[in-house]
Parts: structure tokens; C-alpha cells; sequence
């Protein structure tokens, strides 16, 4: 429709101007909704014909129209990039002048969309270009740019100047580039090349722009154009320093040796993004010793002047980009400080700190301020340069800063602040969208920035004496404020009010708290139990007399902050009594008097009332409940029963006393003991006397008492506790706990079954386990051996008997180690002909059903590697009776139902039970990797390939395409696929033909995604099963013999073997679909291998494509092309390493040259 | 079928329909009576009454006969009635002309007062697969008094 290489003269303008008529028509349809689909037809066939270059040329300089000068524009781009490979050199040169001279002649008309499109085409062009233009022709285009900048040609060509190099550092840096279809290294040197030439000189430029107009705008007083230019400047010198430097640092990649006193870059815990700039030494000039930041300090406290003035105010977008800078530049670092000069960090930081402080002191007036309807921008602002400051320094330097212009230090303004804020907060705390919220969550970030590094370094650190005091009186205002919002909120019926959830939410938020109060410990952990036991006395003055709903409240928010504050989150890992406790309290010798001893105590004691009935029901409410256990089981893994390391903690602190009493005083010898069955017992009554309390239960098993025996130690002792005991006991026998949730049935019978690690000697164990378990198997066994089992099966209370035996039965199955490896095995063993039984009777119970699978995929994971060989094949034979009961059961099933939603929930129970079953069978392939057996290589041991494949045969027809949709199936059932091939593609060759073709064409299927994982791991398997058969034919053997060959049907068809058909599909791929460029590695992996196996084939889809193409010129190109594919490099016909990788370099070439032009209809 | 008939009936006639669960145990995907209903809980979520009171379950839950959607708030620690569903696999042997369908029971007898379901395209299946000679396996649902066809499978003729 669209041809752009057209004759010349009168019948080519005519031929022009009705393109535009056309591309103008199909605008306004798509504006005004009328035939969308044929208009948008209209404009992307303009897009993708061949060298659309002087239509679009003449669109954007005659069309009326804007929307059309906009897809002329975006036509140049489209085709330019996609033809670029075959541009002579004048013609990509005059399409970006073209663009530039376009957006600068035209810089005073309105449509600004219009314009950032052309100058973004000229910006993309120029990179595409970037490597092959030599440095005079780049110079061409910048001495332009500049002189526009240096604002010669007027303030719009000025500010569209600047625009443009806007959209140019954009597109250079990596995270906003566009795809130009080409590798990543190419973006990777452009970016470099950026870097080390360009950016400074444009952050120069940017300045000298804005320093031009300053003057303008400083003695102004209103509203003038020049503040649009100083705009533009600004925001690019803020997206310059935004930069991701790499390269002018003089250290290795990423590493941050900027000053000896440290600077951290770990901000995992942090909501708000404080990046560090850090340009390296070459920037020290533009930034430091230009004055630029007084400058701009100066420019800001002048428009500050303005809010009053129309065209101004806190908000307008030239202070907002202001203020975005300064805080930038707060957080500067690196080489760009010289490093034999220290004073100049100090000074720079002053010099902002200065300019900021009107922003936010004295906070209490400038709150008031903003309660009275002033914007809290400016503010937030100031609480983010702090932050900025904090990232860069040391709580030393942070808070000595302040000092030599006010009498007091930073982090005390930061306190006053901070104070000011919460105090804000909680006087409206039923708003979440206010400035005071924002501004707690900077200024905590704040806080965490600087203490975290305290923390961790070894106690030694510590913050000045007045800081201190700031911390410890802020963290008083803080918890007291925490207190008066829970008791305030404690009427309200939230709906998320289980625990775990809102744990974790306010989990952030309690973690900087704690920090603040181990800042200063002396104080804060006396205050914390003075609270604690003041509201522990109001509950006892109150009790049966006053609604103590207020009260639970307080102390349920207490224990939440006095846990973060006593210990840290595990997180798997054994958390160490922080540094701050260790360190400080020096002068106590006697562990009774220990500040964290009286603390833990009396907390202890208090949750120990909840043994008695009476105070459980006037007291301990589930949600009471629920704190108390959380503290427990965070306190436990701190304090309890602590193995005394010479490797653990920082060594200066080993010899202080009051350490050893805190340490001591919880262990084996002394409390430990007393505790821990004090903690046993709560677990049991939380369990036992709160019914239907799901949460509380769960947090009861998963947090508490899995904590506990992931402790080898406290397993010793667990098991010589009568109350352990009875938990053990009453985890068999009674009903109670039969009435669990099923997560936490499987997660209590996992506990005990770990506990088994305490006992001595590993018969001990089994026997502990067996004894554990006897009751649950053989209820199993007995109910499948039932006669009536067919209609018993289905009472409500029989499922869920079943089903509470299986959820322990899998829990115990979890928990295998080697030491009580046996008894787990004979636990399985026995059950093995019930559950397949089961299977049987619950065929239609198919929640019953998924337990079943999952038992058995946890049992064979725990067990396989330990197996001998004919328990194997024992394991091996009944998983196969598994997988076929089952099939035989789904294939061929169609359940109705009138309800879309069960219709829904049986499809998702169908996927959930396909992902255990998938999982099964890696588990089995495990078994070749990772063996444990006593007897070695055995002749009778199981071929685990062949049973794998026969098991995937079995389940893959129940794998529908559509049950592919769901991405966790599709890339379990991919991984296994890819695993086998890759590993055993012998196996395959023995498949018979049906099965051999199921697995492909699921491979087929796989190559079609779009998820670049999955399609990655087929071009894998490909790669496996062509070199595969390369490998073979070459060493005389068949390889895939007559799945390779193909074949003639009895209708005398002629189907092609395996290996053409891929060679085919994948070739296709290549060159005419869309994929990501980070599969052309791999993809060469797998076409390296087709084409050496089917030569022939090769050379005939070569030619084929030739013929194709209509235009001579490509012709010869695509000939040069496929013959430098195969032959350039030294490529050789062996499938070794280096080979591989000149292939893949001859591909990526390969497909940059011809892409183009193929995919150009 | 009489044998299967009378076992059932000699289980207690009342308690055989509904068993006593705990609230806080019936998960999604299980049963429960909501309205006198027989139900599939499609959502369970818990809320307590009050911050210190106890917890709550909400379930939301299909009627397993007519696909209604009903709701219900129990306090997790008492007890929801939960209907026994039986499903009962027959092979099919007829489809009369009024859409009454035939069955055969696992003791040889017959059953025949059912209908095709209502579902157009689950019919036509037992239609097509009926009259091309395949051996077509139904599912009988039946659970507090009430019926129904609930799935089919086609078992291959040599199967």
C-alpha cells in the first residue's frame, strides 16, 4: 500500500499527499473511535513498509494534523531501526538532522507531544548509530545542540535543546533504553562510551543554560519564560546524576571505597530510595569547586521569596526540580571528594545542610504551618536530604554537622523533629495520607541509616552523649504514643486483625523503634519494664470490675515492641544477642539485676498466668495470646539456653561481667531449664484450650515450637521434660488436637518428630518416632482393611480423620534426617497399600486426594537417596501404581456442574494434584544424582530414567495445554522435560514412537511461550537431543535412529523426522518472530547441532529463503550472509566449547544483518 | 442395589445425612450445611468479634444441587453441621426417549429414576458416547435426600 522508493516529480508529490490524506484520515478515526481496527491497520502498514522515510518527511512538515505528525515520526523511527543495517551513511546521518533541524525550526508551535516524539527519534537514531559514527560527525550534531543550549537561537530552541539531551541520557541508560533488537553488549558501549565522554560535558551545559537565565528570574517578579529553560536544566542535571556510574571509578565494580569511616550501601530494610551519587574524581570540578552548589542554594532561597508572586509557589515545578537536585547532591560521595581532603565533604554537606534548615526548623512552627493549610513538600523534602546526609556519613560526622551554626547537634534536631512528627500523627492518626506519615516513615529511614551500622559493628560505636538523650527522649515520646494509639484503637473492629499479618506489617516500622531504643539502652529498657509492669498492675487492680479491653491492648503492643527491641529476627539464622544489650549495663555484676534479665523476667511471669483457667478467661484473650507466644518464640531463640562460642559475638566484649550474667542466666545450669518448661506448658494450653483459634495455633507450632527444636541443644533437654511429654501424648491420643488446623497437624507432627534428635543414640530415635506414629498408621490400616470401606470412607468424620492422618503422616515425612531415616521408612512402608487404597475410595474427595499425592511426594523426597536397591524398586513400583490409579481415574473425566466457580476450583484442584505428581517424579530422577545406598553399582538396581519416562507417559496425557497455562505447572512439567533430555536422551531414543512424539510436540508447545524460561529450557532439551544424535550417527551408532529418519505413512505421506522439523521451526523463530535477544545464545546452542545433523535440509531452507527475497541487492546479502554464518570464525563441525561459542558470535551477527530486511514486508 | 439400599438406611437414618464438625476445621473445598443446604465452601476467612474476642469463620459456600451461593458466620470453636456426599460410579445401559436414564449397579440391578442432566453439553457426551457403543461411566451425587448425575467418563471400548 505504502511505497516510499517511488518515481520523482509531479506524480511523487501526488503519490505524498495522499499517504498523508490516508495516514491523516486513519488519526482522526482512531480519535474519534470510528473503525479503530482498520484505521490502526492503516497506520501499522505505514510503519512497516520499506523505507517510509519521505512520506514521513513530507507529513511532518505539510500535515495539519498533529496525531499524524506524530506517526510520521514514529514511522522514521520504526524503519529506521529496522533498515538501518542497510542505510547508506548520508541517509541515517540526514534522518537524525532531519529530526533535530525538524523539532528546532518548529521549537515556538504548540503540540509539545509531538516534539518530545521527534526529538526522541533523533535521540534513538543517534544511539543506533553511536558506535559507527566517527567523532567529527558526532561533533556535527552536538556543536548544533550546544549552540542551541547556550541559548543563541532564543529560549525555546534553548529548552528543546535541553529536551533533547534529556531523551538521550534516557536512552543511553540502560533501564529506560529502548529495544533496538540487538545485543546487550551494544548497549552496554554505548553506555560507556556516554559516560567517559559526553555526560559531563552536558551536566556543563545544563549549568551554563540555567546560569544564563538565573539572573533573569532572580530579579523578576513574576512569571517568565526563563523559568521554563532553568526547569528543563535543572531536571536534566537531576537526571545526569541519576546515572548508574560505572566507569570513572578508579575501584573494582560496585564497590564503594569512598571514606574511611564507611558508608553503607545496604538498603534492604528501607521504604524510601536513597540513591548514592557517586560520579567518580573527574566531577569534582562541575560539582565542588564551581560554586554550583551555592548557586543553587542561592536560586532556591530566592524563589522561596517568590511563593508570595503569581507564577510561583511551594509546588510550582522549577522549585520541586530545585529541591529534587539539592537533595540529590546531599547524598554525593565517592572519589568526587578528593581524598586528601575531608574538610570538603564536611563542607559541602554544610553548605546544603544550611540551605535545607529553613525547610524544617524549628519543626514545631513549621508543623503548625502545615496543619494550617501549607503545602508539606518542602518539609518532606528537608526530612529527605536528612536521610540523603545520613546514607553518607557516620552518626559522628551526621550529628557534629549542625553544630558550628546552632548550639545543638543534628541528631538532636533530628529528634525534635522526629518528635514533632509523631506527635502530628498521632493527634489525626485516622488519616493515612498526610504529610506527617510520610515524613515518620523518611525520617525512621533516617534513624535506620544511621544506627544500623552501630549495630553491627561490634558495640564499640557509640553515639555522643547528647545524641544519646535525643534518642532515648524521642524513643519515650514513640512508645508512649504507640500505647495511646492501641488503646484509642482498641474498640475498633479491624477485619486483618490476625497477628501474623499485622505482625509483619508494623514488623518495618517496630525494627527501626528497637534500633532507636538500643540506641540508648540505659534508659529505654528500665522505661520499657517500668511500662510493662505498670500496665501488668492496672490489669490485676481491674480485674472482673473494669473492661480491661484497653489495657490488653496496650500490653499486646508492648510485647510487640519490647520483643523487636530485645532481639532480632532470626530469619533462619541464629540471631545473636544484639551488640547494644552485650555492651552496655557494665556496672552489674549480679545477673538478678541484669536491666534484660528483670525485662525477659517479668514477662515470663506474667505469660505463665495463662496456665491457670481463671486468669486465661478474665486475661488472656486469643489475640493477648498471640503476642505472648510471638514474644516467646522470639526471646527463646535469642536468650535460652545459649551455647557459649568463643567464635560468636565480637571479642572485646567476652570479658565483661555483666555479659556472662546475662548470658548465663538463662542457660542449662541456671533458669534455662525452668523456662523452657514454662514455655512447653503455654504451647500445650494454647493448643489445647483455645479452640477454633487458628491463628494463635499456628504461630503456636510454626514460630514457636519449630523454633525451639531446630535447636539441637533444647532438643536434649525437650526430651526429659514431663511436659513435653504430654504434649507427645497428647498429640496421639487425644481428640483435641485432632481438631487442629491442618497446616499445623503436619507442622506439630514435624516438631516432634525433630525432637527425636534429642534422644542418644539413633535406635533411640526410631523407636521414638515409631512409638510418635504407630497410632496414626495403624488407623490408617485398619480403615482401609475395613470391609464397609466403601461407604464408610465417605462420612464427613471419617475424611477428616483421614485427612488429619495424612497431614501428620507428611509432617513426619518432612522432618527425615538420617537419624531417624528407618523409622520414617517403615512409617511409609506400612501405608503404602492403604494410600493406594484410599486413592481407590477417595476418587471423587479430591481435597482427600491432593493429601494423599502430597504425602507421598514429601515421603519419597525425604527417602529416595537413602534407599538400597530393592527398596528402591519397592518405592519405584509403588509410585507407578500411584501415578496409574490416578490417571485412570482423570483421563477422559468431565465434571459438571453448574457453578462456573466449582467448575474453576476443580481445575485449579487438577493443576495443584498434576504439580505433586510432577514433583514426584523429580524427586525420583534425584535419586541418580544423590545416593546414599550402601550397595553401589548392583545389576538389579532400577533404571530411574525408564521409570521416569514411563511415569511422565502416564501423566502427560492429563497435562492439557490449557492446564499449561498455569506457570508454576508449565515450569515444573518444562524442567523436568528439559532434565531428562539433557540427561538421559539415550532413553528417549527407546521411547516408543507415540511417546517419543507426546514429549515433543509438548517441546513444540514450549518453544511457543512467551514466558523466555520456559522456552529457554527447550531450546535446551533441543540442543541435548540434536547433539545428542550427532554424537551417535558420528561414532557409527542409529542415535535417534527412525525418529530421526522419518518416515512414510501407509498413505504413502512422507513425514520428516524429528530433528528437520525442529531445524525448520526453529529457523523460523529466528528470523520472523518476536523474542527477547537473550535467547539468541541458547537458541544457537540448539540450531548449532540441527544444522550439523540435517545438512541437506540447511542448504535447502537457505536457498529457499534466497529465492524469496524480490530485491537483488538483499539477495546477495542474505547469500553472504548465511554462507559467513556457517563458515566465519574458523567454525568447525565439532560440537566443543569453542565452537559453540563462535557460533553463537556468527548468529548474533548474523541475525543483525538480515533481520532487518526479512521482517520487512 | 437393594443390599447397598438397606446398609445405608441402617446407619442411623438421622445422623447418617449431617455429621458435627468444628468450624475452624472445615476448610475450602470441603462441605458444609448452610440453610439446610448441602454445600461446597468455595472461601473461608476468619475475623474476630471484637480485638480480644474470639475468632469467627466466614464461609462463603456453593449449594452443590443448584449452584446457589450462601453465606455463613460461625464462631470458629462451635460446631457446623457437615452433609455426607456419597458419589457412586454406575455404568450407563439407557437412555429412554423421556431422558430417563438407566443404570447398572454394582450388584447387577438397575437403577432408573434419574434424568440426563440439564447441562446441554454433558447430555449430548452420554448421548454421542452412548450411541457409538462406548462404555460411558456416570457419577451419581447424592447427599441429604437429593440426586444428581455430577460427571461422566468415557472408558474406551477395549478398556
Amino acid at each position: 500500500m505504502f511505497n516510499g522508493s517511488a518515481g520523482v516529480g509531479a506524480e511523487d508529490l501526488s503519490q505524498l499527499q495522499s499517504t498523508m490524506r490516508a495516514i491523516e484520515l486513519a488519526c482522526s478515526y482512531i480519535q474519534i473511535n470510528t473503525n479503530p481496527a482498520a484505521a490502526e491497520a492503516t497506520i501499522l502498514s505505514f510503519h512497516q513498509s520499506p523505507q517510509p522515510y519521505k512520506a514521513c518527511r513530507f507529513i511532518l512538515e505539510n500535515s495539519q494534523v498533529a496525531s499524524a505528525r506524530f506517526q510520521a515520526a514514529a514511522a522514521i523511527k520504526e524503519a529506521a531501526i529496522r533498515e538501518w543495517s542497510f542505510l547508506s551513511t548520508e541517509d541515517k546521518g540526514g534522518l537524525i538532522s532531519f529530526c533535530l533541524g525538524y523539532v528546532m525550526q518548529h521549537a515556538n508551535s504548540s503540540d509539545a507531544y509531538v516534539f518530545s516524539k521527534v526529538s526522541s527519534v533523533a535521540a534513538q537514531l543517534m544511539k543506533r548509530g553511536w558506535l559507527e559514527f566517527t567523532p567529527a560527525e558526532k561533533e556535527v550534531f552536538f556543536y548544533q545542540i550546544n549552540q542551541a543550549i547556550l541559548g543563541s537561537r532564543g529560549l525555546d530552541v534553548q529548552f528543546i535543546g535541553i529536551n533533547f539531551l534529556e531523551s538521550l541520557v534516557s536512552e543511553f541508560s540502560p533501564s529506560t533504553s529502548s529495544a533496538m533488537s540487538l545485543p546487550r553488549e551494544f548497549h552496554e558501549n554505548c553506555r560507556k562510551s556516554l559516560e567517559q565522554n559526553y555526560l559531563k560535558t552536558f551536566y556543563s551545559w545544563a549549568q551554563d543554560a540555567a546560569l544564563s537565565v538565573t539572573n533573569k528570574i532572580v530579579e523578576s517578579h513574576s512569571d517568565v519564560p526563563e523559568v521554563k529553560v532553568c526547569n528543563a536544566a535543572l531536571r536534566l542535571m537531576h537526571q545526569i546524576l541519576n546515572w548508574e556510574f560505572r566507569y570513572s571509578k578508579g575501584g573494582t565494580k560496585g564497590s564503594i571505597n569512598v571514606f574511611s569511616d564507611g558508608v553503607r550501601s545496604d538498603a534492604s530494610s528501607r521504604k524510601t530510595e536513597c540513591v548514592i551519587v557517586q560520579p567518580g574524581a573527574s566531577w569534582c570540578d562541575v560539582l565542588l569547586s564551581s560554586s554550583h552548589v551555592r548557586w543553587l542554594i542561592n536560586l532556591y532561597s530566592s524563589l522561596r521569596q517568590k511563593f508570595a508572586f503569581e507564577g510561583y509557589w511551594l509546588d510550582c515545578p522549577v522549585a520541586v526540580s530545585a529541591r529534587k537536585l539539592i537533595v540529590q547532591l546531599c547524598s554525593l560521595a565517592g572519589e568526587v571528594f578528593p581524598s586528601n581532603n575531608a574538610q570538603m565533604r564536611e563542607q559541602h554537606l554544610l553548605l546544603l545542610l544550611s540551605g535545607v534548615l529553613p525547610w524544617i526548623d524549628p519543626p514545631d512552627v513549621i508543623s503548625k504551618e502545615i496543619e494550617e493549610g501549607r503545602s508539606g513538600s518542602e518539609m518532606i523534602d528537608g526530612c529527605r536530604a536528612l536521610l540523603a546526609i545520613a546514607t553518607v556519613t557516620t552518626p559522628v560526622v551526621f550529628d557534629r554537622l549542625l553544630r558550628s551554626i546552632r548550639p545543638f547537634g543534628t541528631l538532636t534536631l533530628l529528634s525534635l523533629l522526629m518528635s514533632e512528627v509523631v506527635k502530628v500523627l498521632l493527634a489525626n492518626n485516622n488519616d493515612q495520607e498526610t504529610w506527617s506519615y510520610e515524613a515518620r516513615d523518611i525520617l525512621l529511614d533516617t534513624w535506620t541509616t544511621l544506627l544500623a551500622s552501630m549495630d553491627g559493628s561490634g558495640g564499640n560505636a557509640r553515639l555522643p552523649p547528647e545524641g544519646m538523650h535525643a534518642a532515648a527522649s524521642l524513643f519515650s515520646l514513640i512508645a508512649e504514643s504507640e500505647l495511646k494509639f492501641a488503646s484509642a484503637s482498641s474498640t475498633t473492629d479491624e477485619d486483618d486483625a490476625d497477628c501474623l499479618a499485622s505482625v509483619s506489617a508494623m514488623d518495618e516500622r517496630l525494627g527501626s523503634y528497637a534500633l532507636i531504643a538500643r540506641a540508648a539502652v540505659d534508659a529505654t529498657i528500665p522505661f520499657l519494664t517500668t511500662l510493662f509492669t505498670d500496665r501488668v498492675a492496672r490489669l490485676h487492680q481491674g480485674r472482673g470490675t473494669v473492661d480491661p479491653t484497653e489495657t490488653l491492648e496496650e500490653i499486646y503492643s508492648l510485647l510487640l515492641i519490647i520483643g523487636h527491641v530485645l532481639a532480632d529476627e532470626g530469619e533462619g539464622e541464629t540471631a545473636l544477642v544484639p551488640d547494644a544489650l552485650q555492651s552496655h549495663f557494665v556496672d552489674v555484676v549480679e545477673a538478678g539485676n541484669h536491666p534484660v534479665v528483670l525485662l525477659s523476667s517479668s514477662i515470663i511471669k506474667f505469660a505463665e498466668q495463662c496456665l491457670d483457667a481463671n486468669m486465661r478467661s478474665s486475661i488472656f484473650s486469643p489475640r493477648l495470646m498471640e503476642a505472648v507466644i510471638w514474644f516467646l518464640a522470639r526471646w527463646s531463640f535469642t536468650y535460652l539456653m545459649l551455647v557459649e562460642d568463643c567464635n560468636l559475638g565480637s571479642n572485646q566484649l567476652q570479658s565483661l561481667p555483666s555479659r556472662a550474667c546475662l548470658f548465663t542466666f538463662f542457660n542449662e545450669h541456671n533458669q534455662g531449664k525452668f523456662v523452657l518448661d514454662i514455655i512447653v506448658r503455654i504451647s500445650l494450653t494454647s493448643l489445647m484450650s483455645y479452640p477454633g483459634e487458628k491463628d494463635l495455633q499456628e504461630l503456636t507450632c510454626h514460630q514457636l515450637l519449630h523454633a525451639l527444636v531446630r535447636r539441637r541443644n533444647i532438643c536434649f533437654h525437650l526430651l526429659s521434660l514431663d511436659s513435653w511429654r504430654n504434649l507427645a501424648n497428647a498429640f496421639a491420643n487425644d481428640k483435641t488436637l485432632f481438631l487442629l488446623n491442618g497446616v499445623s497437624q503436619r507442622s506439630l507432627a514435624q516438631t516432634l518428630v525433630l525432637s527425636a534428635y534429642g534422644m542418644r543414640s539413633s535406635d533411640a530415635s526410631n523407636q521414638y518416632v515409631k512409638d510418635l506414629m504407630a497410632h496414626m498408621t495403624s488407623s490408617l490400616v485398619d480403615l482401609a482393611n475395613n470391609s464397609d470401606l466403601k461407604n464408610l470412607a465417605q462420612q464427613p468424620d471419617i475424611i477428616m480423620l483421614v485427612s488429619c492422618v495424612l497431614e501428620r503422616l507428611r509432617g513426619a515425612a518432612s522432618a527425615t534426617e538420617p537419624r531417624t531415616q528407618r523409622a520414617i521408612y517403615e512409617m511409609g512402608l506400612s501405608v503404602m497399600n492403604p494410600v493406594l487404597r484410599l486413592l481407590e475410595v477417595y476418587k471423587h474427595e479430591s481435597a482427600v486426594i491432593y493429601l494423599l499425592l502430597k504425602f507421598v511426594v514429601d515421603w519419597v523426597d525425604g527417602q529416595i537417596s537413602y534407599l538400597e536397591a530393592h527398596e528402591t524398586a519397592g518405592v519405584v513400583n509403588f509410585c507407578m501404581s500411584l501415578l496409574q490409579i490416578y490417571s485412570s481415574h482423570n483421563i477422559g473425566k468431565i465434571s459438571l456442574s453448574l457453578s462456573s466457580t466449582l467448575l474453576n476450583e476443580a481445575k485449579t484442584e487438577k493443576y495443584k494434584d498434576l504439580r505433586a505428581l510432577l514433583q514426584l517424579l523429580s524427586h525420583l530422577c534425584s535419586k541418580d544424582m544423590v545416593d546414599f545406598s550402601s550397595d553401589s553399582i548392583d545389576a538389579q538396581s532400577t533404571n530411574i530414567s525408564q521409570v521416569v519416562f514411563f511415569g511422565l507417559h502416564i501423566i502427560t496425557p492429563l497435562i492439557t495445554l490449557e492446564l499449561l497455562k498455569y506457570p508454576k505447572l508449565c515450569f515444573d512439567y518444562f524442567s523436568l522435560i528439559s532434565h531428562m533430555l539433557e540427561v538421559y536422551p539415550e532413553t528417549l531414543a527407546q521411547l516408543n514412537s507415540d511417546a517419543f512424539n507426546h514429549v515433543l510436540t509438548t517441546v513444540d508447545f514450549g518453544l511457543h511461550q512467551q514466558d523466555v524460561d520456559i522456552v529457554t529450557m527447550c531450546l535446551r532439551a533441543l540442543k541435548a537431543l540434536a547433539s545428542y544424535h550427532y554424537k551417535e550417527t558420528k561414532a557409527g551408532n542409529t542415535g535417534l535412529g527412525s525418529h530421526a529418519a522419518g518416515h512414510t505413512d501407509p498413505n504413502g505421506v512422507f513425514h520428516e523426522g524429528i530433528l528437520s522439523r525442529f531445524l525448520r521451526t526453529l529457523l523460523q523463530f529466528l528470523l520472523f518472530e518476536d523474542y527477547s535477544t537473550d535467547l539468541v545464545s541458547t537458541a544457537a546452542d540448539a540450531l548449532f547441532p540441527l544444522i550439523l545433523c540435517e545438512p541437506n535440509l540447511y542448504q535447502g531452507l537457505g536457498n529457499e529463503l534466497i529465492e524469496k527475497q524480490g530485491n537483488p541487492n538483499f539477495k546477495t546479502r542474505l547469500a553472504n550472509a548465511l554462507q559467513v554464518l556457517t563458515t566465519s570464525n574458523q567454525l568447525s563441525s565439532s560440537l566443543d566449547r569453542v565452537n559453540y561459542q563462535r557460533f553463537r558470535k556468527n548468529l548474533n551477527n548474523f541475525l543483525i544483518e538480515v533481520r532487518g530486511f526479512l521482517k520487512t514486508k | 442395589m437393594s443390599d447397598e439400599e438397606h446398609h445405608f438406611e441402617s446407619s442411623d437414618a438421622g445422623a447418617s445425612k449431617t455429621y458435627p464438625q468444628q468450624a475452624g476445621n472445615i476448610r475450602k473445598g470441603g462441605h458444609i450445611v448452610i440453610k439446610g443446604r448441602p454445600c461446597k465452601v468455595v472461601e473461608v476467612s476468619t475475623s474476630k468479634t471484637g480485638k480480644h474476642g474470639h475468632a469467627k469463620c466466614h464461609f462463603v459456600a456453593i449449594d452443590i444441587f443448584t449452584a446457589k451461593k450462601l453465606e455463613d458466620i460461625v464462631p470458629s470453636s462451635h460446631n457446623c453441621d457437615v452433609p455426607h456426599v456419597n458419589r457412586i460410579d454406575y455404568q450407563l445401559i439407557d437412555i429412554s426417549e423421556d431422558g430417563f436414564v438407566s443404570l447398572l449397579t454394582d450388584s447387577g440391578g438397575t437403577k432408573d429414576d434419574l434424568k440426563l442432566p440439564t447441562d446441554d453439553n454433558l447430555s449430548a457426551l452420554m448421548k454421542s458416547g452412548f450411541e457409538e457403543g462406548k462404555d460411558v461411566v456416570v457419577s451419581v451425587m447424592s447427599s441429604m435426600g437429593e440426586e444428581q448425575i455430577c460427571a461422566v467418563k468415557e472408558v474406551g471400548g477395549g478398556k
